[in-house]
């Protein structure tokens, strides 16, 4: 029996303005899953990742990560779920690569040569070291995504979170984040991610939520679900529209 | 930005590029202030000095000049400003302006200062990486009451991250106006509204997810101190540029 | 609610840090002086963030440019600038943000408080730069006013409209 990291019991969260963003909400989730969150744009995805990471507090019911509530044990709760954002400009917070990836860290105030040897070690696992010393705002599209996912991988998370992680990407791009995805899947992260193409990710997920309207409308293995993406809003991959078999895109 | 000013930082191994930050700094406002004292002598002597470095450092010092014009310029006008009016021996007078030996000495040994404190500042900023003249200042930040340096230190590296997005987005929104031909219009007030305002908006957007961003991150003002690395070279330039302001007082 | 309310003030002020830079970088060409936008970003930083962290923001400004990065005018930096002749107008930014600041919010950020307490801010700078401009380079009242403080006149004055408008559109979106 796998052990359950993220355990959300009837969460609802309405906005200010009285749109209910996310209608009574239950489901856990497992170490070491990968699973896709798919939904058209304004489905729930992101209001329901910004709570995995407390940035939301729900309106009513509870998420627990680790068996403790979000609510009362934000930093741990942020420490064990890392979250990377949609854009990368808006979430560099360095002025150098290697500043951008350390300011997790440096947030905990973990000692200076304990940062500097994650630090490193993240950038040369994830071939960005050539790059330390230049500003992340000059990289190419790929290459920032990767930083900002180093960015989170320098807290040490048992979660990561990817909030449409291809979007803006050329080809090359995609094929290098998903690569980088799966390398962290593989060293047994727990891996969520939401998007409205799945096409990039459906043959390497376990699991597959599909969200409509703040509900969750599907939840199960991808491959089976792959006939029931277009009424919710989501492009049915090539694949099965027509009828071959499913390729990986990783080479 | 970062790219097209002669002030901006240009990567290199020199001695100079791997000299604690936070020296390198102490010596440049050392001898900026004193070089007030200086005379001639010492001045011409001291820009050799710095035609030395720059040098030494590999850095393009003709083009570097040439990319700060408007201040030569500027330079030239207090020249001839002081020239015209330090009361003097006379040395000629055309159309009422009259220029006194005096005059000319002074005005061109100001200028000179004003250009050698230039080219020391060049100096500086071409050598040293911006983040860590933001560890610098933090440092130096450190006694000073009532300023939370770290914030300061925090909000230099958001400045730092921010001015290559927002030009970036400033030549995206005025290529988007001139695409619908705004630069037709007459009335100077709605044509710098119709460029800051989309800029700003759009950049306060994305300040806010930023900040979620932050929090996410666990940001907090209570944080690792920035860590510096000395070259084992400190003693020799602070000795060095210690003599050479000694020498500026007694060359007066 | 407190540290977060902090955390938004550091960015947002963090983000006029750079347009005040960026300001002595983008123009808008109008006749033949090119209108330079850097003083409109510090009126709009006293605008928006109110006195303490306009006045925060301004400090910051003029601290990165005095240790060397390339943020004052035309990409340049250093004491030499900040004491050179066209100082004072830059020192003249803290009292004018902290001044304009605290008018635009003690008659309740209107847009006609908000052209008063502009006007005066604006005033402020010149009262700073000129005497400074006077002292260094030893130049009479009457020439330092003709060439430091007259042929910008008419563009301080659009531009005060201008930032008077923005900051009144400006504010419903960023909720302060």
């Amino acid at each position: 029996m796998q052990k359950t990291i993220i355990n959300i019991e009837d969460l609802s969260f309405v906005f200010d303005d009285g749109y209910t963003g996310l209608d009574h909400v239950s489901l856990s989730i497992d170490k070491g899953e990968f699973i896709i969150l798919a939904g058209k744009n304004g489905s729930g995805k992101t209001t329901f990742l910004k709570h995995l990471n407390g940035l939301l507090i729900p309106t009513s019911g509870m998420i627990r990560v680790n068996g403790k509530q979000v609510s009362k044990h934000l930093i741990e709760t942020r420490k064990t779920v890392g979250m990377v954002f949609q854009d990368p400009d808006t979430q560099m917070v360095g002025d150098t690569v290697f500043d951008e990836v350390a300011f997790g860290p440096e947030n905990l105030k973990l000692h200076r040569a304990l940062i500097n040897e994650t630090v490193t070690r993240i950038l040369k696992t994830l071939n960005l070291f050539h790059l330390r010393d230049r500003n992340p705002s000059t990289l190419s599209g790929g290459e920032k995504r990767k930083v900002a996912i180093a960015g989170i991988l320098a807290m040490d998370p048992e979660v990561i979170v990817f909030d449409e992680p291809f979007s803006n990407l050329d080809y090359p791009g995609i094929l290098q984040v998903l690569s980088t995805i799966m390398d962290l899947h593989r060293s047994g992260q727990t891996v969520i991610i939401a998007t409205h193409d799945i096409e990039p990710v459906i043959f390497e997920a376990t699991r597959m939520i599909i969200m409509k309207k703040g509900s969750i409308m599907e939840d199960g293995n991808p491959m089976a679900l792959v006939g029931r993406l277009e009424p919710c809003g989501v492009r049915e991959p090539c694949f099965s529209k027509f009828n071959m078999k499913p390729e990986s895109w990783q080479k | 930005m970062a790219e097209i000013t002669p002030f901006a930082y240009r990567p290199g191994d020199s001695v100079l590029h791997f000299l604690d930050t936070r020296l390198k700094f102490f010596i440049t406002c050392l001898l900026c202030l004193s070089l007030l004292p200086a005379g001639f002598i010492s001045c011409w002597l001291y820009c050799l000095i710095l035609i030395f470095f720059f040098k030494k450092s590999k850095l393009p010092l003709f083009s570097m000049l040439g990319q700060i014009k408007s201040f030569l310029i500027l330079l030239f006008f207090v020249f001839l400003s002081r020239a015209l009016t330090t009361k003097g021996d006379l040395i000629f007078s055309a159309y009422g302006l009259e220029a006194t030996e005096q005059g000319l000495t002074e005005g061109a040994l100001v200028a000179l200062k004003f250009f050698l404190v230039m080219l020391t500042g060049l100096i500086f900023s071409s050598t040293t990486r911006p983040s860590s003249v933001k560890t610098a200042v933090q440092w130096f930040l450190k006694p000073v009451p009532f300023v939370p340096e770290n914030r300061v230190a925090v909000m230099i590296s958001l400045a730092l991250c921010f001015i290559p997005v927002i030009l970036r987005q400033a030549k995206e929104v005025s290529d988007a106006q001139k695409a619908r031909c705004a630069n037709l219009r007459k009335n100077p007030v709605r044509k710098t509204m119709g460029l800051v305002l989309p800029l700003l908006k759009k950049t306060f957007l994305s300040a806010d997810h930023l900040i979620l961003a932050m929090e996410s991150r666990c940001y907090s003002n209570d944080r690792t101190d920035s860590e510096f690395k000395p070259s084992g070279k400190e003693k020799f330039f602070l000795l060095g540029s210690i003599m050479v302001s000694l020498c500026f007082f007694i060359f007066s | 609610m407190n540290s977060s309310y902090q955390l938004k003030m550091t960015v947002y002020s963090s983000l006029l840090v750079a347009f005040i830079a960026i300001g002595a970088f983008i123009s808008i060409p109008i006749g033949p002086v090119p209108i330079v936008l850097q003083n409109m970003f510090v009126l709009l930083a006293a605008l928006i963030l109110g006195p303490v962290w306009g006045l925060g923001c301004v400090a910051v400004y003029l601290l990165i440019g005095l240790a060397g990065l390339p943020v004052f005018a035309g990409g340049t930096s250093g004491i030499g600038k900040l004491f050179g002749p066209t100082g004072g107008y830059l020192l003249g930014y803290l009292p004018c943000v902290f001044v304009t600041a605290s008018i635009s919010k003690g008659l309740g950020r209107k847009m006609p408080s908000d052209i008063i307490a502009m006007v005066i801010g604006s005033l402020i700078v010149y009262a700073a730069g000129v005497p400074w401009l006077m002292a260094v380079t030893s130049m009479p009242l009457k020439k330092a006013l003709a060439v430091g403080m007259y042929p910008f006149l008419i563009g301080d004055a659009l531009k005060i409209v201008a930032a008077a408008i923005i900051a009144k559109t400006l504010r419903p979106v960023i909720k302060l």
